[in-house]
């Protein structure tokens, strides 16, 4: 049963990926788009990898939803005067795409069986940090290198984003409001930001034991305070406000205090002190949860476009 | 019991998904707008089916958030349906 229900999500999976890459409309694919990684995230469930299933449904449904559709809205009717692309284009374009997909295909097929696995090694280690979910041990003590880096690089494609902002309005806020506020919107706007939150602190706080985490939980408050600055109730920040910067510096500056304490305090840089290792990653998971709520909200919301507010 | 709540499953993906196409195919925005809250409705049906089958407790986290996020991007949607019809050619896109 279980077989025939993987295959039917799989025949689902590819109809829907179809349907996005025929559509005619922009607008139609996206939404399709958006419908696609709603789905894929129940794949992922079916992988036994709810982790990722997370990050998928919060990413694939709510960030890139947004930036694909506010994209196309600035794009539209701006190359009408090109000549569309030829046959011959188009087909070159689904030969590379096939032959990619083809390739990753094959790649996969081609993985070792059984997987060489540190699974085990992970699992054996998780006492020693007192924490309950594995991914978790990995993101935050094994390879927390890997997620302070990762952090960083947040914080890097903001600048890049902020810097694109005109010399007349640098340090100013972003504008999110279309120019009218529809009143779904708004009622939306008032009603969803409470369950919102909620959910976003309890992945938060469910990440240490179970799946979920700052990265998941940082999406879904991101999500949240763009849709309470595109419905007008609280416009955004202006780029340089101070609180802006701390909430957008904290989570990785706290992150590299308790990494270089780690090298006085315990055995090394990013190593935790025997006993304090679950308080000292809650810690850092709850300044990196505001820190990746503000930059994927600042992300999102763009360069920007008024002048700062003095 | 497992097998029968994994057959529920199957059947209520099975519904979303010819239900999904012929909502995705309908001409009118809003109507496509509905086909990824019919997505959020039944994927999370399916998952807390699912979840009871398998016995993890984490598919119940993955179906409260797919449906946080399914009433979330509706509001994608009211936004980039606003934007040409409020103002065709805005002035201040133009550098």
């Amino acid at each position: 049963m279980t077989l025939l229900l993987d295959l039917a999500l799989v025949a689902w999976l590819l109809a829907l990926a179809v349907h996005v890459v025929v559509q005619r409309g922009e607008r139609s694919a996206i939404i399709a788009f958006l419908a696609f990684g709603l789905l894929l995230g129940l794949a992922w469930v079916r992988l036994a990898a709810p982790d990722v299933a997370l990050t998928e449904i919060a990413i694939g449904g709510g960030g890139t939803g947004i930036l694909l559709l506010r994209a196309e809205a600035v794009l539209r009717g701006r190359g009408k005067e090109e000549e569309p692309m030829t046959r011959a284009g188009k087909l070159a374009v689904a030969v590379g795409c096939a032959a990619i997909s083809a390739g990753l295909g094959l790649a996969v097929l081609s993985f070792a069986s059984p997987a060489p696995t540190l699974a085990p090694a992970a699992a054996e280690a998780l006492g020693a940090t007192g924490l309950g979910n594995p991914v978790t041990a990995v993101l935050l003590a094994y390879r927390a290198l890997d997620t302070l880096l990762e952090k960083i690089v947040v914080l890097l494609a903001l600048i890049g984003v902020w810097s694109l902002a005109p010399d007349g309005v640098w340090d100013g806020a972003p504008e999110v409001k279309p120019a009218i506020v529809p009143g779904p919107l708004t009622y939306l706007a008032r009603i969803l930001p409470p369950f919102g939150i909620v959910i976003g602190v309890y992945m938060f706080w469910v990440g240490a034991d179970a799946p979920g985490g700052t990265f998941q939980a940082g999406t879904v408050l991101a999500a949240m305070w763009l849709l309470v600055m595109m419905a007008g109730l609280k416009p955004p920040p202006d780029t340089s406000r101070p609180l802006l910067v701390l909430a957008l510096t904290g989570g990785p500056a706290l992150f590299l205090a308790i990494a270089f304490l780690g090298s006085i305090f315990a055995e090394g840089f990013l190593a935790y002190p025997e006993g304090l290792a679950k308080p000292l990653i809650v810690a850092i998971e709850a300044a990196l949860t505001l820190s990746v709520a503000a930059a994927l909200a600042m992300l999102v919301a763009g360069p920007a476009r008024k002048a700062p507010a003095r | 019991m497992a097998d029968v709540l994994t057959a529920a499953a199957l059947f209520i993906l099975a519904a979303t998904a010819v239900a999904l196409f012929r909502v995705l195919r309908s001409g009118v925005v809003a109507e496509r707008m509905m086909a990824v809250q019919l997505l959020g409705t039944g994927g999370a049906a399916a998952l807390l089916l699912l979840g009871s089958a398998s016995g993890s407790a984490a598919a119940s986290d993955v179906a409260l958030l797919l449906a946080l996020f399914a009433a979330f991007s509706c509001v994608a949607f009211v936004i980039g349906a606003a934007e040409p019809e409020a103002e065709p050619d805005p002035p201040e896109e133009r550098p």
